[in-house]
């Protein structure tokens, strides 16, 4: 009974931290159509400013925000350089965004050296709930990884600003009719999305050694959450698709080693997609 | 009418579409020569390491078929080459009275091609997007590597492979070891030869020039009858089977494989030599694997991080400015050239 | 003259949207046949369905006898069933000579015929003097025509052509009208025209059916459809409204 229930919880934390890491992938590739390869390194770049920052004196709280602010800066100049000329060419961003992870991903390097650097856990302990014991700071990355997605979901559901976001995905001829200034708009959600992965790679790196690779671990993973729960349903595509990746590796880890769990879920993802481009879900 | 059109034969063949025109055959029979004789004049180290070098421009094309032909990207043509070194280092350890490298070729071909088909025909054939197939082959190179690392036992984990270097043999006629530099040399270039001859011949025969039309208007082929996810697999197959292939040799060649040889950084800097070198030539895609990897081998000692800063500058130039890589802008040097007279 | 195709109760339905009702269609072998209709009567969807393109989501196509509702596109047009779409969907950046032997590669035709066969084809589309410049620098009507270029060239019996004249000259329009004729008449295809065109109907000299949100209102020849009353109500009401 006991391990049954950690197991739950278990999942549902990786589900958590996996959804807030796919998030500003979810944001990029499902609103904009760009499939930022480079996600991964923008998870890396939080996770470093991050370091940088605390290791400065400065309070996590605030490393974090900076991370996020960072990153978000790095993806709007990236953006204005070069994606926004290639908006309508899926190939070309694809390889432009992987560019932008081999050059990132060097700058870090350069800057930060390869060593791997630790990033102190501001929240250590953990919560005692009877059945299963937390770790203080993953509970709590877990529901603020919750109140992104909600909270950003609702942003982009309910207010007019992401009424204009979502009518200018889904139709960018009649957006720019109606008025809606089209370029400013792309590159707003580029940097949300970038802000988003900033901020997951802030907040996770207290759980992992920070090394210039540590985003790439996420990229494959992020792509499977968000095609499998399926591309522009952030809210529910999100979470569905990080409990299948994230829950179903939690499983098979159960009862075999860890790489052996992420083939099989890896493998699993490749059949959905192939069955079910568009997502678990049924499109509304 | 029709005496007519027996002297109309046309000149603008598919190779103005692939590859640098007719002058690339000219161009890369100087290009096989040169490294034909380069033994000659150069040895030690270099002599040494040009083989892996030729064999990374095997890979090269394989991904050049697929990517500039049929105009399919893969990130995992590395999982494959990494794939058949495995391959040929458990060959290798076989003793069946046969020439274990042998074996280990002909299995590197069975088990390239025969992966390649089967995860190719399961996604094309429900006409699954060229963008998700990238992600799949990505996933496909981390999965190599990661089989590689977790089966320690079998594949020597992180610690990788040590593998002998081959013989020919030729029954009862003798053997020859390819331990030294030279025969594993003039072993290993008539294999790009005969690659780069093979795959030409497939680009001017109907298989090349379906795939042409795949890339250029999939859905008037398509409309036209041909089964054309069936066309994809069997590219796909083959360019799986030549990167095994390519692999097997090398590990052969390099008497060791470890893990990251299949993995996500090494499958993309297959695509950055292809992209550089040209994707829509064979020989700039062979010649970009060849001289961007040799390049990059020597620079990374002096200086790796700046070379691959560089390298990922020179990748972005490339796609934005110059699609055709570097033998798109001198196929281009002629027209130029033209309109300046 | 045999039935080549028949359309029994083919419907097609959109979530909320009915683009085909109810249709019953036969056309027999070696004629030709044109459907008009306003713009949203069904015309392309019909002839989605009949490609192999869309699904119908009632009804059965039957095609020389043999029920092809479940056919794929390319098996389709393998068995002699092809399309030509709305906007001029060829090879753009092949020449015309390549355009033509990628569709008859996929025929039977023997390697040393090819090259004659190939000209053949260029030489009834009129485009012998331009097999060697790349398509995208023909006319719009040239690349028309090489559209239709390549139905021949795959040996197909029922072509399908979805406005073969938007966008031509007078003249080619014309031309056009004897070609279309010249293929059934001589080739004994059977074609099936989508047009907006009165003055390439008229000329066709081929029975009319007219389709109106989404059903047959009425088949009939060319002078009779254009005197009837209902179909004038139909296309004038449409403009005025």
């Amino acid at each position: 009974m006991e391990t049954a229930i950690s197991v739950v919880v278990d999942a549902t934390l990786i589900t958590l931290v996996l959804a807030l890491a796919a998030f500003g992938l979810a944001i990029i590739y499902g609103l904009v159509g760009v499939i930022n390869m480079g996600h991964g390194a923008f998870l890396t770049l939080g996770a470093y400013l991050t370091w940088a920052a605390t290791t400065s004196g400065v309070p996590f709280i605030l490393a974090v925000a900076i991370a996020a602010i960072g990153v978000g800066i790095v993806g709007l100049i990236f953006e204005h350089l070069i994606i926004r000329h290639f908006y309508d060419k899926p190939f070309d961003t694809l390889l432009l965004t992987w560019a932008f992870f081999l050059v990132m991903t060097e700058i870090i390097k350069i800057v930060f050296g390869t060593d791997f650097r630790n990033v102190a856990n501001p929240l250590p302990g953990a919560i005692d709930l009877g059945a299963v014991k937390i770790p203080a700071y993953r509970g709590l990355v877990g529901l603020i990884g919750l109140a992104l997605v909600g909270g950003t979901a609702f942003v982009f559901y309910r207010t007019t600003l992401g009424i204009k976001i979502r009518a200018l995905v889904q139709n960018r001829e009649v957006a720019s009719l109606l008025g809606l200034n089209i370029a400013r708009m792309y590159k707003l959600v580029f940097a949300i999305g970038a802000c988003a992965a900033g901020l997951a790679g802030g907040l996770l790196s207290p759980m992992l050694s920070v090394d210039p690779y540590i985003g790439n671990v996420f990229l494959v993973r992020s792509f499977f959450v968000v095609i499998v729960g399926g591309v522009g349903q952030l809210l529910g595509g999100t979470l569905v698709g990080s409990f299948f990746i994230g829950g179903s590796e939690t499983l098979f880890a159960l009862f075999s080693k860890q790489v052996f769990a992420q083939t099989v879920v890896f493998l699993l993802a490749i059949v959905i997609l192939r069955f079910r481009p568009a997502g678990i879900l049924r499109q509304k | 009418m029709t005496a007519d059109a027996d002297r109309r034969i046309p000149t603008v063949g598919h190779f103005s579409l692939w590859g640098l025109g007719q002058s690339e055959i000219g161009m890369a029979a100087l290009t096989f020569i040169v490294l034909g004789l380069l033994p000659i004049f150069v040895s030690g180290y270099s002599i040494y390491i040009l083989p892996q070098y030729m064999l990374f421009g095997v890979m090269a094309m394989s991904l050049g078929l697929l990517w500039g032909f049929v105009g399919i990207l893969s990130f995992g043509q590395a999982g494959f080459f990494a794939l058949g070194a495995y391959t040929m280092g458990l060959a290798m350890q076989l003793d069946l009275g046969v020439n274990p490298a042998y074996i280990g070729m002909l299995l590197s071909l069975v088990v390239g091609g025969t992966l390649a088909a089967v995860a190719g025909y399961f996604l094309f054939s429900a006409g699954v997007r060229a963008t998700y197939f990238v992600l799949v082959t990505l996933a496909l190179s981390i999965m190599v590597e990661q089989i590689a690392v977790s089966q320690s036992e079998i594949t020597g984990g992180w610690n990788g492979m040590f593998i002998d270097r081959m013989s020919l043999t030729f029954g009862a006629l003798g053997e020859i070891s390819l331990y030294d530099d030279a025969p594993a040399y003039y072993a290993v270039l008539p294999v790009v030869v005969v690659t780069y001859a093979l795959l030409r011949y497939l680009a001017s025969a109907r298989f090349g020039k379906v795939l042409v039309g795949i890339r250029e208007n999939e859905d008037r082929l398509t409309a036209l009858g041909y089964n054309v996810s069936v066309y994809k697999t069997g590219a796909f197959a083959l360019s799986g089977a030549i990167a095994c292939f390519a692999g097997a040799l090398y590990g052969t060649h390099a008497s060791f494989v470890a893990p990251s040889l299949g993995g996500v950084l090494f499958s993309t800097e297959v695509v950055v030599w292809v992209a550089i070198g040209g994707r829509n030539s064979l020989l700039g895609a062979l010649m970009g694997g060849i001289l961007v990897s040799a390049l990059s081998n020597y620079v990374s000692t002096i200086t790796p991080e700046y070379w691959q800063l560089v390298l990922g500058f020179i990748f972005i130039f490339v796609i934005v400015f110059f699609k055709g890589g570097v033998a798109g802008a001198v196929a281009q040097l002629p027209r130029l050239w033209q309109s300046r007279i | 003259m045999s039935v080549l195709l028949e359309a029994k109760n083919l419907s097609k339905h959109f979530a909320g949207l009915v683009a085909n009702q109810d249709i019953k269609f036969r056309l027999e072998a070696g004629s030709i046949r044109c459907v008009i209709g306003p713009n949203g009567a069904g015309k392309t969807t019909f002839i989605s369905m009949i490609s192999g393109h869309l699904r119908p989501t009632e009804g059965r196509i039957i095609y020389k006898g043999q029920d092809v509702t479940d056919l794929s596109v390319a098996r389709r047009a393998r068995i002699g069933i092809a399309r030509k779409f709305q906007t001029p969907t060829v090879f753009d950046n092949l020449t015309a000579y390549q355009n033509i032997e990628l569709a008859v590669l996929g025929t039977n035709c023997p390697r040393a015929r090819r090259h004659n066969r190939i000209f053949e084809v260029l030489d009834l589309i009129r485009l012998s003097d331009a097999w060697d410049r790349p398509v995208q620098f023909l006319s719009h009507g040239q690349r028309q025509w090489l559209e239709v270029g390549l139905l021949i060239a795959i040996e197909a019996e029922l072509l399908l052509l979805d406005e073969p004249t938007a966008g031509m000259t007078v003249e080619e329009t014309a031309s056009t009208a004897r070609l279309v004729q010249m293929l059934a008449q001589d080739f004994n295809l059977s074609v099936i025209i989508i047009e907006h065109d009165i003055n390439f109907i008229r000329d066709l000299h081929a029975p009319v059916t007219v389709l109106h949100l989404g059903r047959v209102l009425l088949e009939g020849s060319f002078e009779d459809v254009a005197a009837n009353d209902q179909v004038r109500e139909v296309y004038l009401g449409h403009e005025a409204g």
